[in-house]
């Protein structure tokens, strides 16, 4: 059985700036990261594999699409157990947006031939945007399930997975092959690869894919192949006001538990 | 020349310093009060592969050289400011280095299993009451019997005595075998110490509270042949080895705390006004900044490169005593550079620097140890004195 989890390199957030007069990040000298919502996709993915091995044989495969220091996210996927890397690097592939992102990374996918699940992030926490995992599942034509925070069972080309929703969660059962966008879950805590599996990592497969080697027109990679540009990033005005309860103690809580209970929020 | 660390070494300082950063900082302070590194976080370093990673892989290490060993050690003092966990690195790393080249098999087939998950501790014990950078003033004796040898004596200001006591383990120690042959009359041998013949006692150090200072009495403890490390009488030139691999680690701890604690200065000068103006825009902070930075920057640059050295060693690509020279010269000022800079972070943050709150005066009373520790800052002197005028310019011959 083959899994791909796709993955992307982000400037570590926890380090950016925003530039008051562009708007714009100001990305230099900030850390690069495995963008963490791929680091649970691919424990996931991880944690799968190790539940069925006994029944099913899985393969996991990385791809991931930036510049070549990208292969340091997806050496860090080798050495937390992912069997092989694919960097899609190319200065065509370059000022992409989602859709000639997920474009790229589909026709990778399918490139490779067989795949089961592909497991992404639910996002990207640069741009948030959210899109790829999904523009993906469509242009390979496979039924996807987003907001996926655990997997609940796995039997017989099914599986079933708990994906949240703004009103709480639902369980879905899914037939493969399929696509699933991962939600961390706040109790989450991420890996560290050990000394002895990055000293691995680096005799596992990796190799790096241009748009030659995806083949067929070029111009539908990059910025060519994107049909959105950013015109403008800002920071958005904040909406609605605070409220301040100045009553007692008892009588605030109160009415603090009963603005949450009215926004639905507990 | 390259001054780059491969695309291995980099992974592996990232995910140390994740560990560190998550694991090992939020209790760092807490081990004040309890004077122990806890399980967790023995056992998550075990997890990690960072406790004697110099062990080769067939014994349950990673068979780090000096340089990936240093990168552990500089993100490991970030991270904990007590200098606890360096230190039960750094010892851990560097005798590691020693047993697994001059070891036995059998020796390293029974040790370093253990260590490596965290079961067991491996030691230095070769400083006595009256020996300390004077090892030629050891006095307890080994001598062979028909079944290996026995040992007697006695080991003082000694670390991590509690963990491999209660524990497991033991420590690389040094006794004379051959006396009329002074420095080349001396045999190093593993001595574990849950063995009939040993009796602990305990110091109470001023910092580095995680992990016990203590020393033992040695009262006829019979050790088998395959604990002998290297050669009979051959000792002194071997722990000079693990002694210079562990002072590499030590210039880079001092270098990385002074370097942690100048963050936290810079995050304090920037914020704290006095007289309308933030405190960072005098001069007379400002200059102390940029001097302590530069530094501690060039210690940690001098401790790679003496790290580099030694790898380079190893592989017969330098001499002994080059290794000896950057090694002293890279620990000659480590103390006093890293010690003067937290001095100063303590100042800028007024009462507070002198509060048990404030992590920066846990560093400095952690890396003050290091000016004598695996060999004194005067000692650094002769040494880099030997090499530059010659052996017979050696003040003590």
């Amino acid at each position: 059985m083959e899994f791909v989890v796709l993955v992307k390199q982000v400037p570590d957030t926890t380090e950016v700036k925003v530039d008051p007069k562009t708007g714009t990040l100001i990305r230099d000298g900030v850390p690069s990261i495995l963008n963490p919502f791929d680091q649970f996709a691919l424990e996931e993915a991880l944690r799968l594999r190790e539940k069925i091995k006994d029944r099913i044989p899985v393969n996991v495969t990385v791809i991931s699409m930036g510049p070549p220091q990208a292969k340091t996210a997806i050496m860090k996927c080798l050495a937390l157990g992912a069997d092989k890397g694919i960097l899609l690097s190319d200065r065509t592939f370059a000022g992409a947006d989602t859709w000639a992102t997920s474009l790229t990374l589909a026709e990778a996918v399918k490139k490779l031939g067989k795949f089961d699940i592909v497991f992404c992030g639910q996002q990207a926490i640069d741009g948030d945007t959210a899109q790829v995992g999904p523009e993906v599942a469509q242009l390979l034509g496979i039924p996807q399930v987003t907001y996926v925070d655990s997997i609940l069972g796995f039997e017989n080309n099914k599986i079933t997975v708990r994906s949240l929703t703004d009103d709480g969660y639902r369980v879905v059962e899914v037939k493969l092959p399929m696509l699933l966008t991962c939600s961390t879950p706040s109790s989450f805590e991420p890996s560290n690869p050990s000394m002895a599996a990055i000293l691995k990592a680096n005799k596992k497969p990796f190799e790096i894919w241009t748009a030659e080697t995806l083949g067929g027109d070029k111009s539908k990679f990059g910025l060519s192949g994107s049909p959105t540009q950013v015109s403008r990033v800002y920071s958005p005005p904040v909406r609605g006001k605070g409220v301040v309860y100045k009553e007692n103690i008892e009588e605030g809580i109160k009415k603090v538990v009963e603005a949450l209970m009215d926004k639905k929020v507990i | 020349m390259d001054y780059t660390f491969t695309e291995e070494q980099e992974m592996i300082r990232q995910s140390v310093r994740e560990f560190a950063e998550r694991k090992i900082a939020p209790i760092a302070l807490k081990m004040e009060e309890t004077k122990e590194i806890p399980m967790d976080i023995v056992k998550g370093m075990a997890e990690l592969g960072i406790i004697a990673p110099t062990a080769s892989p067939d014994y349950g290490g990673v068979g780090f050289d000096a340089v990936t060993c240093t990168i552990v050690a500089e993100e490991l003092a970030r991270a904990d400011p007590t200098g606890s966990i360096p230190v039960f690195y750094l010892i851990q790393a560097s005798w590691g280095h020693v047993l697994n080249k001059y070891g036995t098999h059998e020796c390293k087939s029974e040790v370093f299993p253990r260590v490596t998950k965290g079961d067991w501790f491996l030691g230095i014990a070769t400083t006595e009451s009256d020996a300390g950078s004077d090892l030629g003033s050891t006095r307890t004796r080994i001598t062979p019997t028909e079944k290996g040898y026995v040992v007697n004596g006695e080991k003082m200001y000694i670390s991590g005595v509690r963990e491999a006591y209660n524990r497991g383990g033991g420590h690389v120690t040094i006794a004379k075998q051959t006396p009329e042959l002074g420095t080349r009359g001396m045999t190093l041998f593993y001595l574990p110490l849950q063995v009939k013949g040993i009796t602990p006692t305990y110091v109470d150090d001023l910092g580095r509270e995680g992990i016990s200072t203590g020393g033992f009495t040695i009262d006829n403890v019979e050790i088998p042949k395959h604990y002998l490390i290297g050669e009979e009488n051959k000792g002194f030139y071997i722990v000079h080895e693990g002694y210079e691999f562990a002072r590499g680690l030590i210039s880079v701890i001092c270098a990385s705390a002074g370097l942690k604690s100048l963050e936290n200065g810079m995050n304090y000068i920037k914020q704290r006004k006095c007289f309308g103006t933030p405190i960072g825009k005098f001069e007379g902070i400002q200059f102390k900044l940029a001097e302590h930075y530069t530094k501690l920057s060039m210690l940690k640059d001098m401790a790679y490169k003496a790290m580099h050295t030694f790898d380079l060693e190893q592989k017969g690509k330098a001499k002994r005593f080059e290794v000896s020279k950057a090694i002293a010269m890279a620990k000659l000022f480590a103390q006093e550079w890293a010690c003067a800079a937290i001095d100063d972070v303590m100042q800028w943050q007024g009462a507070f620097g002198y509060t048990k709150e404030c992590p920066d005066q846990c560093a400095w009373r952690a890396v003050r140890s290091f000016g004598w520790a695996e060999g004194s800052k005067e000692v650094m002197r002769i040494i880099v004195g030997r090499e530059l005028l010659g052996r017979e310019f050696i003040p003590y011959r």
